[in-house]
């Protein structure tokens, strides 16, 4: 394969999301053994909101839910903020190779209120359940964590009203339809692409060399960053999206990205399994109403806002200046529910048990309970998709019919 | 290459996902058959949801063709 071939096929072309989604899932349980966390982001963006509130003068640092997650250093100085440092720019090389950053505006004022207010509500919800469709999620299920199972299928819920409240025609804008007889003249911008290329290549290059700097002094957080140089890759060239994973099962019946999504879990699962066995203690969270209502938000909002706290991220340096304002919104919620959480945690969280599936089952019971579940989430996910498809066409007959 | 001709234009640009997808879905009824649905998007995130929809919904996808951050995606009824 020449160097042309390579660049169209890999660097430039969209990979497919299957094994992007199944080389994250390996990679989130590498990340896991390197750096005894999980791969998450919502913390690391809480804890940006709370130095903004010490720039103000005020001292966040006391609150409870600081406390849990703390507030020490700065991003450089931290696991999660390394890795969404290396997340940024693998997310900005891999859409600069593409030629894929445009500064795109919004059109319609409804998208920006739209995605300030989603944005707000799942930044809240996904910190109330201590985790997104990460922690809580992606990368909170393989940790045999119960809440990341009652997230899950809370945020399942929530994202089907969210995709009803979505299609109202307050959000619906005229549509662009014109009668043409010859297509639009793609418009080459070759010199672009060319210097678009060049520059993610450096930064590229650069970021690693500046990762592997720091992983001889700190292991860890080189190493992280490193990690999140590959996730950002991986979530940009194949358009990851968790949101769609949800949303698109009830509104087109499109079950690609979930089931990629379920697959990418599996094979974390038995990579965060064999690490827990050897000694690493897993990532477990209260598995209280806070992981429910939590997760109710987040699917609204998520949908709403049309990305969640990953997928915003590659959106931003895309140049999707929807998302800016989704991204700003996530800091936003997420500030509020720490600010509050002295009152809500005592309420909703801090009173349930934390519950590990390998301690309660059994590591062997844990693990085969895990696989179960996931099977059967892909077998529901699969009924759906035929329920869908089959009563599209009979609607269609009837339409038919009645004409 | 043989030139695909389509007979209409979905102009999305600007729009984010799902709104793309979505009126891709609804305008395709509007069609007659055997006609051919230019969709241009710039939402990146299209290309894992235009060409699966249409398909999954009974059309044919002709041609996915990319220019830097625009997609094109030409779809027969």
């Amino acid at each position: 394969m020449s160097w042309d071939d390579f660049k169209q096929r890999y660097l430039i072309r969209f990979w497919a999301p299957l094994p992007a989604v199944l080389a994250a899932g390996v990679l989130s349980a590498y990340y896991f053994g390197i750096t005894g966390t999980f791969w998450a982001v919502t913390g690391e963006f809480t804890r940006w909101g709370g130095h903004v509130l010490q720039w103000m003068g005020y001292h966040p640092e006391n609150w409870a839910y600081f406390k849990i997650i703390h507030l020490d250093g700065t991003p450089l100085d931290r696991v999660d903020g390394m890795m969404i440092i290396g997340m940024f720019a693998g997310c900005l090389s891999a859409a600069l190779w593409a030629n894929n950053v445009k500064l795109r505006l919004p059109r319609h004022r409804i998208r920006i209120a739209q995605a300030l207010c989603g944005g707000m509500i799942a930044g809240f919800g996904a910190r109330m359940a201590m985790g997104c469709n990460l922690a809580a999620f992606f990368t909170g299920i393989p940790q045999f964590s119960l809440h990341a199972w009652f997230f899950a299928l809370a945020t399942a819920a929530g994202s089907w009203f969210g995709a009803r409240f979505t299609m109202l025609p307050l959000f619906r804008v005229p549509l662009d339809l014109k009668k043409v007889s010859a297509a639009t003249p793609l418009q080459q911008h070759a010199s672009r692409a060319r210097r678009h290329f060049r520059l993610g290549m450096l930064i590229f290059l650069l970021f690693i060399l500046w990762a592997f700097g720091k992983s001889l002094i700190t292991p860890k957080l080189g190493m992280a960053a490193l990690f999140g140089l590959a996730f950002g890759l991986l979530i940009e060239r194949a358009q990851i999206c968790f949101t769609s994973a949800f949303r698109d099962l009830w509104l087109t019946g499109r079950s690609q990205m979930t089931k990629a999504i379920l697959l990418g879990m599996a094979a974390s699962t038995i990579g965060v399994y064999s690490y827990v066995q050897l000694g690493v203690a897993p990532k477990i969270m209260w598995a209280g109403p806070n992981a429910v209502l939590g997760g109710l938000l987040f699917g609204f909002g998520i949908v709403l806002a049309g990305g969640c706290e990953t997928g915003w991220m590659y959106r931003a340096v895309e140049g999707q200046v929807h998302y800016w304002w989704v991204g700003l919104g996530n800091i936003i919620g997420a500030t509020l529910l720490a600010a509050w959480w002295d009152r809500l945690g005592p309420l909703l969280a801090n009173d349930y048990g934390k519950i590990n599936l390998l301690v309660v089952f059994g590591p062997q019971g844990g693990l085969m309970l895990t696989y179960g579940l996931l099977a059967l989430a892909m077998l529901a996910v699969m009924w759906w998709e035929k329920r869908f498809f089959s009563r599209k066409s009979e609607q269609g007959q009837t339409v038919k019919a009645n004409a | 290459m043989t030139q695909i001709i389509p007979d209409f234009r979905l102009d999305m640009t600007g729009e984010p996902c799902p709104y793309p997808a979505i009126a891709t879905l609804e305008t395709m009824p509007q069609l007659q058959a055997g006609q051919v649905l230019e969709v241009i998007s710039d939402c990146p995130q299209s290309i894992n949801n235009i060409p699966q929809d249409a398909s999954n919904h009974g059309y044919q996808v002709l041609d996915i063709q990319q220019d830097g951050p625009t997609i094109r995606y030409l779809i027969r009824r």
